[in-house]
């Protein structure tokens, strides 16, 4: 493990400790410090990868740890956004836990062989999994609104004055977030799959091939068609959205933990 | 440590007609400061007094008692005679009146805990004992202390962000939902006198329209007048519930005018976009039952009463923390009280003068040998003069600078002198 995501890890660590006391004790000041923390630690991850990447003169995602350190990235990236834009103190205690994890467990689980078969080795790889993980990151956050949305919306409706109503956003702010994670997610989602389509002709002469990977994408991706096309006819609105988001996250993990067949490699 | 002291009554020890007696208004305040300062034990003096309370805080003069004078002060000024005013009364010195200090400021000692209009009122009090000259160094120190603590407790604990009035708390749950309310619209049923202020506070959000509607059109007209808002007919409101984001009841109906099938039919019109119906009418207007239908939110009077116990109960959770910050606060300014205080390094400069003339004067004595009972007498006397007259410069210079700004390295230096020559 590098000295710089060993000093990623622990700004991650120390982010999250600060966002979920923030978060419990209802101060501002410290889910400020948190993100601040956490901007240091994504510069220091990106650091890390643009380090990696040059040391093997290809993109650091050939085996699971390096995907998982590379989805801590992303996730990582899209929280910062989401804190910036909307500003929602209690973001960070949702959040920062899975990037944590992501990548104290890939370091944990590190291992030097990464070669990637010579067909595969194109422009291609940047993108395909560029904005394969993107999409991964982005549904993670449309999962993570929509369940604050539920637990905001039944303390509502509930009549329960109690610490998560006091915390949580308001409504309108969850679906905000759901609304703009969910379009970013499913775009990514649908670059992916069509990315992934043309380099496949490219290297094996054949666009689709049904291998695990592909099917469970492609059912993944319809899953999420179907919420975008409701929620955006504004038929599936609040808990029915939530539910489904839940459903898609679900199929995504599955997605992104299905790595045989061609995506033996990942 | 300086002498402070503070009497006072507030709501809890006095009633209102006694509070009101004793209260001091902005052209009042600078008048009884003259005359507070003119009892010849009161060195600096302040006077707080709100609605909820009045109290005297003073360094007073070591030697006496300083209530006293305050005490006849307050009763000359009331026109409430000492014995019956004397029960009402509490007293704090030094240590306790410094901690009573931090938490009136801090709001701990309010009425309505955390209400955030005291901090004004005690800097505004401050301001007119500046400007009648009856505020020393000591006084400063404290009320600029417990001006950044009160600072301090609003930032570090949420004791300010829980609204406890039933219209600010109606106005935080529909942001709960709604978020920023500036884009959002609100339609007033009826014009009953309940909650008014409610509405009025909603209708202050800056939300984009108001629209009013009641029975008689008449009284819709005078409503919109009011709120700022726009009139639609009754019988329309169907269509304007389909179009508004919050709806406030607060009719004399005994009927429920907002049922459930009406909801219903509306939720599919507006694209199942969220909907707040607030109901401040007793008998209620609209059917609770609503509330089940989804992407509606149902209150009534007393789920507001339950926000404000909900909030005013997180409000005391956060005084607790607040409690810590101030004791934290009130040790740190007595230490540095006490570390100023001139009365040990005095008796320190004179201790150690007369120590020298002493063995001195031994010496002396032990050279000349036996010496009769009245040249010993006179000896004694000159030295002990020789003495008192070295230290007397050094104690006057000491007491007339006991709050330079350098105070307390000054204190500091002068020990370190004495004692270095001690441990030679």
């Amino acid at each position: 493990m590098g000295w710089t995501l060993s000093v990623t890890i622990a700004l991650y660590s120390l982010g999250l400790l600060h966002s979920v006391f923030g978060f419990w004790q209802k101060r501002q000041v410290f889910v400020r410090i948190a993100l601040g923390m956490v901007a240091c630690g994504f510069a220091f991850h990106t650091l890390s990868l643009i380090l990696l990447s040059v040391q093997r003169r290809h993109f650091p995602i050939t085996n699971l740890p390096e995907s998982l350190c590379f989805f801590a990235w992303c996730i990582s990236l899209t929280f910062m956004i989401a804190d910036i834009r909307y500003r929602i103190n209690v973001l960070g205690a949702f959040i920062l836990p899975l990037v944590s994890l992501l990548t104290i467990f890939s370091q944990v689980i590190w291992e030097d062989h990464n070669a990637i078969p010579a067909p595969l080795n194109s422009a291609w790889v940047h993108f395909h999994v560029s904005v394969a993980f993107l999409a991964y990151a982005a549904f993670f956050l449309t999962f993570v609104s929509g369940v604050l949305y539920l637990i905001q919306e039944k303390e509502l409706k509930e009549k329960h004055f109690r610490f998560l109503y006091f915390r949580l956003p308001s409504l309108q702010v969850c679906d905000e977030l759901f609304r703009r994670s969910l379009f970013v997610g499913f775009v990514a989602m649908s670059l992916a799959i069509i990315s992934g389509a043309v380099w496949a002709q490219q290297a094996w002469g054949r666009f689709w091939s049904w291998d695990p990977k592909e099917t469970a994408s492609l059912v993944t991706w319809g899953i999420y068609l179907a919420l975008v096309n409701y929620r955006f006819s504004t038929r599936w609105r609040g808990r029915r959205a939530a539910y489904i988001s839940i459903v898609g996250f679900v199929s995504t993990l599955f997605t992104f933990g299905v790595n045989w067949g061609l995506h033996r490699y990942l | 440590m300086f002498n402070l002291i503070l009497v006072g009554l507030n709501h809890r020890t006095a009633k209102l007609d006694v509070r009101q007696l004793a209260s001091f208004n902005a052209e009042q305040l600078p008048d009884g400061l003259r005359r507070l300062s003119e009892y010849p034990d009161i060195r600096e003096s302040m006077i707080v007094s709100t609605c909820n309370r009045v109290e005297i805080l003073s360094n007073v003069d070591p030697q006496s008692d300083g209530v006293e004078s305050i005490e006849s002060f307050l009763s000359e000024y009331s026109g409430i005679a000492r014995p019956q005013l004397q029960p009402k009364l509490y007293q704090y010195r030094d240590e306790q009146a410094v901690r009573h200090v931090f938490r009136v400021a801090s709001s701990l000692d309010s009425m309505v805990l955390g209400e955030p209009q005291i901090l004004g009122q005690m800097k505004s009090c401050y301001t007119t004992a500046v400007d009648a000259r009856t505020v020393g160094t000591s006084l400063n120190s404290l009320l600029q202390s417990a001006f950044r603590i009160a600072k301090r407790v609003r930032s570090e604990t949420s004791i300010g962000e829980y609204p406890v009035s039933v219209s600010s708390a109606a106005v935080e749950l529909v942001r709960k939902i709604f978020g920023d309310l500036q884009k959002k619209s609100i339609l007033i049923v009826g014009a009953g006198k309940m909650g008014e202020a409610a509405i009025h506070h909603l209708a202050d959000m800056g939300a984009k329209a108001i629209y009013v509607t009641n029975r008689s059109p008449e009284a819709a007209r005078d409503l919109a007048g009011r709120f700022n808002g726009l009139a639609v007919p009754f019988a329309e409101l169907n269509h304007w519930i389909s179009h508004v984001d919050i709806v406030i009841t607060s009719t004399g109906a005994s009927d429920m005018l907002i049922t459930r099938s009406m909801v219903q039919s509306v939720m599919h019109e507006r694209k199942n976009a969220p909907i707040a119906f607030i109901d401040i009418s007793v008998p209620r207007n609209i059917d609770p039952e609503i509330g089940a239908i989804g992407n509606v939110f149902c209150y009534d009077i007393d789920d507001l009463a339950a926000v404000v116990e909900a909030n005013l109960h997180e409000r005391v959770k956060a005084a607790a923390t607040a409690e810590k910050i101030i004791e934290q606060e009130v040790q740190a300014f007595c230490a540095k009280a006490k570390s100023m205080d001139v009365g040990p390094v005095v008796k320190q400069v004179q201790g150690r003068i007369q120590a020298i003339c002493q063995t001195e004067l031994e010496r002396c004595l032990r050279k000349l040998g036996p010496q009769e009972e009245k040249q010993l007498q006179e000896l004694e006397t000159m030295i002990a003069r020789i003495a008192g007259k070295i230290a007397h410069p050094l104690v006057m210079q000491l007491r007339s600078n006991p709050n330079s700004l350098n105070e307390s390295a000054y204190m500091d230096l002068i020990t370190r002198l004495i004692k270095t020559k001690d441990s030679e």
